[in-house]
């Protein structure tokens, strides 16, 4: 009886809210995934034309779309799944705004490292599931 | 805080997740409420309160060091 009582399964409430999320997150996922490969099919971005920078830019679109999606998400959640995710945010964050200095320092040194950009969002994006994944066992 | 909301919860036969559906909170909530490492603002604990028929200081007791002082 005891445990059956215990059971980890996630309640009617989770589910509900994790299909709504996953309903609104993943076109946006997807529909970021076309728009990249087309920039990147047709973009052109290394090339003279004036539209490259138009096209350097859709991927925003698609991109405001999983914003939307993740704050209903957040909207939907209790206070505290949203402290959880605060900290994990927090931690991802933190991650990044660190290895941003690092990389302006190096720069400053003479070191030209290609991609600082993405380097430093993969660095935030693994700081904040790293954060996630931490947060979410305690 | 502690709490016996784990008792009260077993006592009329209720999962973690069945709590969780009548508070409206994820069943990762009621389980970091349960275990101590989350207090409940006070409309959750009011709910709580409501749902188990009982004051909310008869489910929840504050540590003894954390007792209003008079001034």
């Amino acid at each position: 009886m005891t445990n059956k009582l215990d059971s980890k399964d996630r309640s009617e409430g989770d589910r509900e809210k994790s299909r709504a999320y996953q309903g609104e997150f993943w076109p946006g996922i997807l529909a970021y995934a076309v728009v990249l490969v087309g920039v990147l099919v047709w973009g052109e971005l290394d090339g003279d034309s004036p539209w490259r920078f138009l096209w350097a830019v859709l991927p925003v679109i698609p991109a405001l779309w999983i914003v939307r999606a993740v704050l209903r998400h957040v909207r939907r959640i209790d206070d505290y799944q949203r402290l959880l995710l605060l900290q994990a945010l927090g931690g991802g964050f933190a991650v990044a705004m660190i290895a941003s200095v690092t990389l302006a320092f190096l720069e400053i040194a003479g070191l030209s490292v290609p991609g600082v950009g993405w380097i430093i969002y993969g660095a935030g994006m693994l700081g904040w599931i790293i954060s996630g994944a931490v947060v979410g066992r305690r | 805080m502690k709490n016996h909301l784990r008792t009260l919860r077993e006592d009329r036969g209720w999962t973690q997740g069945a709590l969780a559906d009548r508070l409206g909170v994820s069943r990762q909530t009621v389980n970091a409420l349960e275990t101590g490492r989350y207090d409940p603002a006070l409309p959750l604990a009011f709910r709580i309160a409501r749902l188990f028929g009982q004051p909310i200081e008869s489910i929840f007791t504050p540590p003894e060091e954390q007792d209003v002082r008079e001034v």
